[in-house]
């Protein structure tokens, strides 16, 4: 039994197309993203990385030895090492080979592949479970998602997190008709787990689907005598609990020693996990209750208001397959929409609502950003290609009796139509990604007024470089605030920043003092005040004229 | 034999039209196209609205050609305050800038967009309103309430001291140096002047900073934090004293925002009488105290104390502004 539609070679060209396009399209945008902070962590800990992969090479026995694991692997141990890992190998690759114009891009790139491959998951688990057209918008529209375009550039694990959770759940979805792509689930999960922690909750939000929908389902349509469809035995789960903790703890060396120690504090770490900032609708929050309320109107904010009402949409259309398959005949007998035996639209619209749940959860932590649930949007942005085809069908009519030359291009045309301002904000958005706001918020402006997060992490600070190459003077400092020493480094290394501008860490006595704003960031500006006398700015650096970084000078220097 | 050709057929008739295979798509669908029209327009109403910096900085122009000693200058909304003190920030010192409230000043000039207007403005129309591009001048002139004596501008002439039973232990005045501390959430900067009260208690000094109050607001006033239920007391001498003191105090936000920290008792006395008392919870803020100057001595020149103390000491990071002033008008 196939599970959906078959796709073929051309379809998965279609996919690599996308792909390579959109990494292609981030490679040349890197250029104008500073490193933002934690960016900044996960190079040392890379380059540590890198350290241990030359010792493996030159002395195999040595680079097993617990001492040498723990000197190389001990930074940054909070997190698995699989993309800091990739993030090594290409910063060693770029430094034998010469790869890339920048060292920051050597670190990213495998970051940006990650994000890019996602693009060919949602455009195969589109195409396959709902058409192609859905699969094409859905992977599309994906791309064009302003905060998802920022993280897919990152040295960070949000998007490849995003990656291999797509990647799981479609391996599980396959799994189910096809029980050998258990295997290949299982091995996507542990590569998931030695991602990043998020794939510890996914399990759970498969095994409802599988216990209150696929199962319940199919015993009941065998019972009916349809025949058998998806394998009653969890093939999925077993190569999960089988598969998933040995390439876990294989591929991350600081596991190799004191195992049961090392991940319990791994575990407690995330499980008590700190509160950061946030700024909501006008209120600071510092620890939980979070708003419930706040994964949902982020997306609203930060995206095109066409993708969400088409998801909404997406959703409406396929709600009559969204009830259990026992359930159906009793609550909602009639209607055409049938969900399939392996219960497809639960398992996507499970998947969009579930990370965003967690988060929207009173006793999660508070993390603030869009980058904990962008892992929903992927599923997101199927149900809006869902409800593309129909705006496509409806234009393809109404285009068909009015104007019939054109009807064949009007998909296309519909397409580009309901995904302009999608685009319009991702160009607008860049290199400002974390402070970008939509129309549902009346813009960046609009969001100031309500109150909304400006920023995180000090990225700002590499669009703050033409200003202070051009101003700081010879030998300058400049006490850097939210940005991350290593990050200021890069800027240097990248030769963006100027070599002879330091980074200082005694306010009194730099020579320029930045402040980033965010909510409670405003306390800097009044150590600033009291630490130079003056309280004006020599610049302010805005985004559609609201501020994002604040420049001090200190008098002493002007004299 | 000819045989004449069988005639044509006659028409068939059509066939039936075979059953659409799907039902025509609602026109209600095409609205989504016209929403996405919408929101190109709408992200192209919105840049063209943004605030260039060219309109901040002839504001300012305008704003400057018409100050006078004794204006302050303030913005709206409150996100848009790094723009005006960098238009007009040179004009506002670290005393107006973090005022403890609009008492002293004559006049109070606002540059606002989008519609906004600071909390801190008259609830009355503004006695001059100008428009400059996008950045709307308003200006209310105001009954100023002179301040007679500014006690946190002074605190540098009071003598401080710690009291332990009958005994005050001096604090020891310290100058020069530079400023100290920075970052975020390492609290206002300790000030290089200022009276070091206990090396082994770094925050035991008393000094004038900035302190960030509860709703984020700047506040110019001298950082005393208790010692504990003795108090650490600042003594002004020879103050001309005036009709009343007016005293404020706050807690640093992020000490104050927990709500989880004990009372802060700070106690004005007048040539050794008590003339007022603001007992500081959590949750209170900024807050507000007036306290009368004895019939006796007003107008009088005096000696004040500001006495600071608490039960728990622990994070309750006092700062109060004070000022003698003539009676309100």
């Amino acid at each position: 039994m196939i599970t959906g539609r078959p796709l073929g070679w051309r379809d998965h060209l279609v996919g690599l197309v996308l792909a390579v396009s959109y990494c292609a399209l981030l490679l040349a945008t890197s250029r104008d993203l500073g490193m933002a902070r934690d960016e900044g962590f996960y190079v040392d800990a890379a380059e540590r990385y890198a350290q241990w992969f030359e010792l493996l090479a030159e002395d195999r026995d040595a680079a097993f030895e617990q001492a040498n694991i723990d000197r190389y692997w001990e930074n940054n141990h909070e997190h698995p090492s699989l993309p800091k890992s990739l993030f090594a190998l290409s910063w060693l690759a770029h430094r034998t080979w010469d790869l890339f114009p920048e060292d920051s891009m050597a670190f990213r790139f495998p970051g940006m592949l990650m994000s890019s491959l996602v693009l060919w998951l949602i455009w195969a688990f589109g195409a396959r479970a709902y058409g192609r057209a859905v699969g094409a918008f859905a992977a599309v529209a994906w791309a064009l998602m302003p905060n998802v375009f920022y993280h897919s550039h990152l040295d960070c694990f949000d998007v490849p997190i995003v990656t291999m959770l797509t990647l799981v759940t479609y391996c599980y979805w396959r799994s189910l008709a096809e029980p050998r792509w258990a295997i290949v689930a299982g091995i996507a999960y542990g590569l998931a787990l030695e991602t990043k922690h998020n794939a510890w909750i996914l399990p759970l939000v498969l095994l409802v689907h599988w216990l209150f929908f696929v199962m319940p389902g199919e015993l009941a349509a065998r019972r009916a005598g349809k025949g058998k469809v998806t394998t009653l035995v969890p093939w999925w789960l077993i190569a999960f609990a089988v598969l998933g903790p040995p390439i876990f703890v294989g591929l991350w060396p600081w596991m190799w020693h004191d195992t049961a120690a090392r991940f319990s504090e791994y575990a407690s770490f995330h499980l008590h996990h700190v509160h950061y900032n946030t700024a909501f609708l006008g209120r600071t929050y510092f620890g939980p209750p979070g708003p419930i309320v706040f994964p949902f109107v982020m997306t609203l904010m930060t995206m095109s208001v066409v993708v969400v009402i088409l998801a909404i949409a997406g959703v409406a259309l396929r709600a009559r397959a969204l009830v259990p398959p026992w359930l159906v005949k009793r609550l909602w007998p009639h209607g055409r929409v049938e969900g399939d035996r392996q219960c497809t639209d639960v398992l996507a619209f499970g998947s969009m609502l579930a990370p965003m749940v967690v988060i929207a959860m009173p006793w999660t932590p508070i993390f603030g950003g869009t980058k904990h649930f962008i892992a929903g949007w992927a599923f997101m942005a199927i149900f809006a290609g869902i409800a593309f085809v129909r705006v496509a069908r409806a234009a393809r009519e109404w285009a068909g009796e009015r104007v019939p030359a054109i009807k064949e291009a009007t998909p296309a045309v519909t397409a580009a139509l309901l995904l302009a301002p999608s685009a319009i904000d991702t160009v607008h958005s860049h290199p400002y990604g974390l402070s970008f706001y939509g129309a549902a918020a009346g813009g960046v402006p609009g969001a100031a007024d309500l109150g909304m997060m400006r920023q995180f992490w000090g990225f700002t600070t590499g669009s703050l470089v033409p200003w202070l190459n051009e101003h700081v003077p010879e030998r300058g400092s400049v006490w850097i605030c939210d940005t991350l020493p290593s990050a200021w480094r890069m800027l240097q290394r990248d030769g963006r920043l100027r070599d002879d501008i330091r980074a200082s860490w005694d306010l009194a006595g730099a020579d320029y003092a930045i402040v980033h704003h965010e909510d409670h960031f405003v306390e800097v500006d009044y150590q600033i005040w009291m630490a130079f006398g003056r309280v004006d700015p020599v610049y302010v650096l805005t985004y559609d004229g609201v501020p994002i970084i604040s420049v001090y000078e200190n008098p002493r220097r002007a004299r | 034999m000819t045989s004449r050709p069988p005639p044509d057929p006659a028409p068939a008739a059509p066939p039936p039209r075979a059953p659409t295979q799907r039902p025509r798509a609602s026109r209600a669908w095409l609205l989504v196209l016209a929403l996405a029209v919408v929101e190109i327009v709408a992200h192209v109403v919105t840049q063209s609205r943004v605030v260039p910096w060219s309109d901040w900085q002839a504001a300012a122009a305008r704003v400057r050609a018409e100050w006078r000693e004794g204006d302050v200058v303030t913005s709206a909304p409150h996100w848009a305050d790094p723009l005006m003190r960098a238009a007009v920030g040179d004009l506002l010192d670290v005393r107006s800038a973090g005022r403890a409230d609009l008492a002293p000043y004559s006049r109070l000039w606002q540059l606002s967009i989008r519609g906004h207007r600071t909390p801190e403005a008259p609830q009355r129309a503004p006695d001059h309103v100008e428009l400059v591009g996008r950045v709307r001048i308003e200006r209310w002139d105001l009954a100023p309430e002179p301040i007679l004596y500014d006690l946190v501008e002074h605190v540098m002439d009071a003598e401080v001291a710690l009291i332990e039973g009958d005994e005050a232990r001096a604090c020891r005045p310290q100058r020069g140096g530079r400023p100290s501390g920075g970052g975020l959430g390492s609290g206002p900067m300790t000030p290089a002047e200022r009276h070091v009260c206990d090396p082994r208690r770094p925050w035991l000094w008393v000094g004038a900073t900035v302190e960030e109050d509860l709703e984020m607001l700047p506040r110019r006033c001298v950082w005393q934090h208790p010692p504990g239920e003795e108090p650490v007391r600042a003594t002004y001498r020879d103050v001309p004293l005036g009709e009343r003191v007016v005293l404020h105090a706050g807690l640093w936000w992020e000490h104050e925002r927990t709500m989880s920290g004990g009372e802060v008792d700070v106690v004005v006395r007048v040539d050794g009488q008590e003339i007022g008392r603001l007992v500081h919870r959590d949750g209170d803020g900024w807050k507000r105290i007036e306290a009368a100057i004895p019939e006796a001595l007003r107008g009088q020149r005096g000696t004040i104390d500001v006495d600071v103390s608490a039960p728990n000491p622990h994070l309750r990071t006092l700062c109060w502004a004070a000022s003698t002033r003539e009676a309100a008008r």
